[in-house]
């Protein structure tokens, strides 16, 4: 963290630059609620608590596993792999459950997923910590290996006959708030408390922004790099049976294009891809911003013609996002 | 002696000899037909446009660089030539349009990596986004198709026996070749990939150098473009989807480091090779497409192990 | 060895690596007879009593949709018994994918390559390429460009479907005199088969409906939790959408469920194209009133027919009608052979079928 003093700067314009400056995720933020004011105003629904409250379902498990991406990344690696891992879990856990398969109870099946998470995690982890491998390429390969095995797993059937239990973990609410909402706050509670009050959170910074250092200081990068991979399978799973359950057809295409969406949020959310930076609040306001913004064009009903520029506008967004945040950090030194 | 053994050995490009050399005998083995001059030469038109994206992809990733927008910059480049003929312009100046909006494409991507500082892997991601979504906005999602003959025999004719394509790549690569074995661009090529600053400091022009990189990889993929639309004879809006993971396999197989600094564009080639003839076979033999992605993506983790565990071998010893 | 030139040698090596290749590829080529291919190259095609090889190429793999009709078109070639199938597709639904796989089939020698095209532009060349070889070309479950093509076993063309789409949602709806907003939900915006039933659909709602208004058309990218989303979205956005419309069998059960969530079963109707067992539960529930579709079984089983039909010239151009085995007489009009009508799944009828 760069810490110039800002003593001498005396406009309280520049002070609030100076303090944008070093909390991003303000920016962003100040950004998202922009949006979010000139949509409401010409659109006043968006503001419903039913409309929040769907965008907030429809975050979480892209919530769920940025938190997992995004300390790979502070570690100074990359995981690609997410997509496909979630295609591989979603399969095996519909098939594992599914009245006319497998027929496992679903707390069986629950734990049998997040083992199966954890596996590929660690998987990627030992390749990369220990093999030497560089993340990117082992992400890749996983990433093309594990969509072809989710198509093998289903063989051209789907699974339409998931179990009310497992459905409630997608559709259920406790205390009329959606259970997928109260497990993102958990990991969330988890992340935090994994980064700032246990010593692990502080040694996966360490590694990733400056590694040498880190291993004279006597820490096991290796470790630390198989621990963030892992929890990356782990969290995937969660995500997993967050948003596989919230449909009733387990098709073979589900996750694709996730690692991307999951990479961008990260990354619009202000953690570096070199490691060492990031911070969760930037990763929560890239996540929102991501969700928002399809939903922001359908609210402003452009029309038909507009609809096929939104992938254009998307993309200006994320653009306009990286770049500001970029010329900002420039003008920092 | 035995040390320059150990060297050729611990080289990717062995290493994938051997490789590619296992895969054919295993063809033989199996299934001899594939290998006839006839069906390879055809089987070959599936690659062309993968290899040509690749030469330049190597460059960027010798300089610890990326390209993910290779892709959408096809589709744009592919809409541009397929909207303008439709609005009634002659071929050539379509596809000169063509042309110009994948280099325009490329040097943006150059620009705000180089003068920015945007990591290239970031800014790619964003613009392959961006392009697409320009492709689809112009052309509405719809395609255009019915190009002239003179224009679609660029992607079936043959000269010399090979295709058209194949002698564009040919061309390619012996100038990118030359220009990076005997001159000296080559050099800081390598040099940007180890060190950066450093690079910056003895003066190496490394913004240019880079803009031109990014740059050259958007004419490409436009140039790729072109040849994909003459063999399909459509222009639309998904054209090159997931063409960049394609290319990067290929030349990350080939032995190019992803960290820069250490490959070769002869490694390229072979990964080349090796990708698409494990790619065809399996799909030749087995029938079964969901096999290709298994083993495409078990190739790429087992082949960099391997080089890894080769060159830690030659270290040690 | 002083190690002072070691990029030279490197150089050096590389080159030799590459000679190496290259020679060893063309080694490898050239001792290869062309007759010695017997074990691919796999009929002559004047012998009726050798087996026939027909390629049956859907648009997608992995589709339960391709699957039932795959199923169909093994028991046409178990009955027929000289016929040799082969079910491949591009997994990603990638035309170009398609595109390679009929050119490498072209080159294997099969007799009847059957394939239900992605987008007929691209496939076109391939097909044409296929056909100069000899090779009998039909296509199947959604048209090829005419020129590229024998025969296309037609289940229903593309304005019946949307057609039967438009006339299910309104009566649905409460019949032609309903006022209401629908919306379509797609796979891709670039999906070809899709945009021509969106043609069909606007055309026919607009001469046909007047009460009906378009307002959106969204894509799903074959993403079931996008259909979700985007449906949700627009019921917020456009509280007076009464219909959607999910045209492919992943945006159908995104749509179906997010009007189930919302708590708008039987204000919102949602309608589309889906296999029966993906549907069965909106349908029981009520969310969905009506799902169509053709029998797809029937489907596999009538290609695989009439390529071996057509492999061993029982069938030509010119025909008006084609004798399908169990399906009985098949009516042919021009080059194309008629399935028959579709089919509207209802929760009356639903329960007969398993696919």
């Amino acid at each position: 963290m760069n810490h110039t003093d800002d003593t001498r700067k005396t406009s309280g314009w520049l002070r609030m630059i100076t303090y944008l400056l070093r909390h991003r995720a303000i920016g962003l933020f100040l950004f998202i609620g922009l949006l979010t004011t000139v949509v409401s105003w010409i659109n006043p629904a968006f503001l419903s608590g039913q409309n929040l409250r769907d965008i907030a379902v429809q975050a979480a498990p892209i919530c769920i596993i940025s938190c997992g991406v995004m300390l790979v990344l502070v570690a100074g690696e990359i995981d690609i792999s997410v997509g496909s891992m979630m295609g591989v879990l979603a399969a095996s856990m519909g098939i594992m459950v599914s009245a006319s398969r497998a027929q496992l109870p679903p707390h069986v099946a629950i734990a049998l997923t997040l083992l199966i998470g954890i596996g590929m995690g660690l998987f990627n982890g030992l390749l990369v910590a220990y093999v030497g491998v560089p993340s990117i390429i082992v992400t890749l390969g996983m990433l093309t290996a594990l969509r072809g095995l989710t198509e093998i797993i289903m063989n051209g059937a789907w699974i339409t006959d998931l179990p009310d239990e497992i459905r409630f973990l997608g559709t259920g609410t406790i205390l009329s708030i959606p259970l997928s909402l109260w497990t993102t706050a958990c990991v969330l509670a988890v992340t935090i408390w994994l980064i700032h009050r246990t010593p692990i959170g502080r040694r996966i910074y360490a590694t990733g922004s400056n590694p040498q250092a880190a291993q004279l200081a006597g820490l096991s990068i290796k470790s630390i790099k198989l621990f963030v991979f892992a929890w990356t399978g782990l969290l995937t799973a969660v995500a997993t049976l967050v948003s596989v359950p919230q449909l009733s057809v387990v098709d073979s295409g589900i996750g694709i294009g996730t690692e991307l969406l999951v990479v961008t949020c990260v990354v619009v959310g202000g953690t570096s891809v070199n490691g060492g930076v990031g911070t969760l609040s930037g990763v929560l306001c890239g996540v929102a911003l991501m969700t928002m913004i399809s939903t922001v064009l359908i609210f402003l009903k452009l029309g038909e013609h507009a609809t096929y520029w939104s992938r254009a506008i998307q993309g200006l967004f994320i653009l306009g996002a990286i770049l500001a945040d970029h010329w900002i950090s420039n003008h920092k030194k | 002696m035995k040390a320059i053994f150990l060297r050729i050995l611990s080289l990717p490009e062995t290493f994938l000899s051997c490789l590619i050399i296992t895969l054919f005998a295993l063809i033989s083995q199996l299934d001899p037909s594939f290998l006839q001059w006839e069906v390879q030469r055809s089987l070959s038109s599936h690659i062309w446009e993968l290899a040509i994206i690749a030469i330049p992809m190597t460059l960027i990733i010798l300089t610890a660089g990326i390209d993910l927008s290779v892709g959408s910059i096809m589709s744009l480049s592919a809409i541009t030539a397929g909207m303008l003929f439709q609005a009634g312009s002659s071929m050539p100046l379509a596809c000169g349009a063509a042309l110009l909006t994948g280099t325009i494409g490329g040097f943006l991507n150059g620009f705000f990596i180089a003068r920015m500082r945007v990591h290239p892997l970031i800014i790619t991601l964003a613009t392959m986004a961006t392009y697409r979504g320009i492709a689809e906005g112009i052309s509405q999602a719809k395609p255009v198709s019915g190009f002239p003959a003179g224009f679609t025999r660029l992607g079936q004719d043959e000269w010399l026996n090979l295709p058209f394509a194949a002698w564009l790549f040919l061309i390619m690569f012996v100038s990118v070749f030359w220009v990076i074995h005997r001159r000296a661009l080559g050099l800081h090529v390598y040099a940007i990939g180890n060190n950066d600053t450093a690079s910056r400091f003895s003066g190496i022009h490394v913004d240019r150098i880079l803009i031109g990189l990014y740059t050259f990889s958007g004419f490409a993929s436009a140039l790729a473009a072109l040849l994909f639309v003459a063999r399909r004879n459509t222009a639309k809006a998904d054209i090159g989807m997931g063409i960049e993971l394609g290319v990067i396999t290929a030349v990350v197989i080939g032995g190019v480091s992803i960290f820069g600094g250490r490959g070769t564009l002869v490694g390229t080639c072979l990964g080349l090779l090796l990708i698409h003839e494990t790619r065809e076979f399996v799909s030749w033999h087995w029938n079964r497409d969901e096999f290709i992605l298994i083993v495409l993506g078990l190739l790429l983790i087992v082949s960099v192990v391997f080089q890894k565990l080769l060159r830690h071998k030659q270290n040690s010893s | 060895m002083k190690k002072s030139n070691p990029r030279k040698m490197h150089h050096r090596f590389v080159v030799l690596s590459l000679l190496a290749g290259i020679t060893f590829i063309f080694t490898a080529c050239s001792p290869t007879p062309p007759s010695d291919a017997s074990s691919t190259q796999l009929v002559s095609k004047d012998n009726n009593k050798k087996k026939i090889t027909i390629c049956l190429i859907p648009k997608k793999k992995g589709l339960p949709y391709f699957t039932s009709c795959a199923e169909g078109a093994e028991e046409a070639a178990m009955e027929l018994g000289n016929v040799e199938l082969i079910y491949d597709g591009p997994t990603d639904g990638s035309p170009e994918k398609q595109a390679s796989m009929i050119e490498q089939y072209t080159l294997k020698g099969v007799d009847v390559i059957a394939v239900s095209p992605n987008d007929p532009n691209v496939v076109a060349p391939a097909l044409r390429k296929a056909r100069a070889r000899g090779i009998h070309v039909l296509s199947w479950d959604a048209d090829a460009i005419q020129d590229s093509r024998d025969f296309f076993v037609n289940q229903a063309t593309a304005e019946a479907i949307a057609h039967g789409m438009v006339d299910t949602m309104v009566k649905d709806l409460g019949g032609p005199k309903t006022k209401a907003d629908v919306a379509i939900v797609t796979a891709y915006l670039t999906a070809a088969n899709q945009n021509v039933w969106i043609e069909h659909m606007k055309t026919h709602i607009d001469q046909q409906y007047p009460h009906l208004n378009l307002v959106a058309i969204k894509p799903s990218d074959e993403d079931q939790k996008l259909a979700f989303k985007v449906t949700q979205d627009l019921m917020k956005a456009y509280p007076d959408i009464k219909g959607f419309f999910g045209i492919s069998s992943v945006s159908f059960p995104g749509a179906a469920e997010a009007v189930k969530q919302a708590g708008k079963t039987g204000q919102v109707m949602v309608t589309g194209l889906a296999t029966p067992n993906s549907m069965r539960s909106y349908v029981e529930g009520g969310t969905v009133k009506s799902v169509v579709l053709w029998n797809t079984a029937e489907l596999g089983y009538l290609t695989i027919k009439v390529g071996e039909a057509l492999a061993t010239g029982k069938l030509k151009q010119g025909d008006t009608s084609f004798d399908a085995g169990k399906l009985g007489k098949k009516k042919i009009a021009g080059d194309q052979v008629l399935l028959g009508d579709i089919l509207v799944f209802t929760k009356d009828n639903i329960h007969q079928y398993d696919f």
